[in-house]
């Protein structure tokens, strides 16, 4: 299996946008990845998920000082015709 | 009959954080195409449909699971386009819960059979549903609790994707299905402890095409 890595931005004032950035097969690349996001993105949504749903927080709040986040949590079997990089380093990010 | 062939699948726990979830799947060339996905998430959205290389596909069922505060939906589409297309999920509103996908492609499919949804019952969860001879078994089970093991049928651990939804999911169990002869399975979910769910679907294989090359005669006088 391949792991799609998802570039997630803030798309208008509220809603999220997933770009396909890259792939890897490497299984300590998806755990930092996704390391990062639960104790940013991730941490953010559920402190604030509730208010999220009811119009009290905005999650452009988040992103105002950080422009992008990334999450390795869609596995494929078949990536032809993506043309998507190999992630072999987190610093490929 | 034949069976069907299994092809290509794609596993996600994205938070939409939209009005609808997207991402492609590459459906495998071949006849009597089919593209299925099984997809959990908490029921403060419900599902508005979803679209495969922008065709509609059809929906099995969408149910709310109340006591998990989740809801289970399982769409499919025959004869899908082939390659790389976008599978769109839509909802009615901003979904910023986890979501549980699972999309798979057949070919050589007879389409979707039997299916049989069971809600939370204590672990382990065994139920029966009915099939076809080569038919496939996919199932689904959902928990407050890790989920453990998914058999299809009994006695017969199957591979699936671990998901978190603010819940525990477990998806895309599929039987080995070659050579079963038709009848019913009972297919088993268990959770480390606790009540789960239990949702089985029948994946067709082909109909032998009708033997018309013989056979007996009258000569009526």
């Amino acid at each position: 299996m391949y792991t799609i890595i998802s570039k997630i931005e803030l798309e208008g004032t509220d809603n999220l946008n997933y770009s396909d950035y890259g792939t890897t097969t490497d299984p300590e690349i998806v755990n930092q990845i996704n390391e990062d996001f639960d104790s940013t993105f991730g941490a953010f949504l559920g402190e604030n998920r509730t208010k999220i749903e009811l119009g009290i927080v905005s999650v452009s709040t988040f992103f105002a000082t950080t422009p992008f986040v990334y999450e390795a949590r869609t596995e494929v079997d078949n990536i032809d015709g993506l043309n998507l990089i190999n992630v072999t380093d987190l610093n490929q990010l | 009959m034949g069976v069907a062939i299994k092809g290509n699948v794609v596993n996600a726990n994205p938070t939409p954080g939209n009005s609808f979830y997207q991402f492609t799947h590459n459906q495998n060339a071949g006849s009597d195409g089919l593209i299925v996905i099984q997809l959990t998430m908490s029921n403060a959205q419900s599902y508005s449909g979803c679209t495969y290389g922008g065709q509609t596909m059809t929906q099995l069922y969408s149910i709310s699971r109340g006591g998990l505060a989740q809801r289970m939906a399982f769409f499919y589409l025959e004869n899908p386009p082939t390659g790389n297309n976008t599978l769109r999920i839509n909802f009615n509103g901003n979904q910023w819960n986890p979501i549980s996908i699972h999309s798979r492609s057949f070919t050589g499919s007879g389409g979707i059979g039997n299916n049989a949804n069971t809600g939370g019952s204590a672990t382990p969860n065994t139920q029966p549903i009915s099939f076809s001879a080569d038919s496939f078994i996919m199932a689904t089970a959902c928990s407050q609790n890790a989920i453990s093991t998914i058999q299809i049928p009994q006695g017969s651990n199957r591979t699936f994707a671990s998901h978190n939804t603010n819940r525990q999911v477990g998806t895309g169990a599929i039987s080995v299905g070659t050579g079963a002869v038709a009848g019913s399975y009972n297919v088993q979910t268990t959770a480390t402890f606790g009540n789960l769910t239990n949702d089985r679907i029948e994946i067709l294989g082909l109909s032998a095409p009708v033997d018309d090359t013989g056979g007996d005669f009258f000569l009526l006088m």
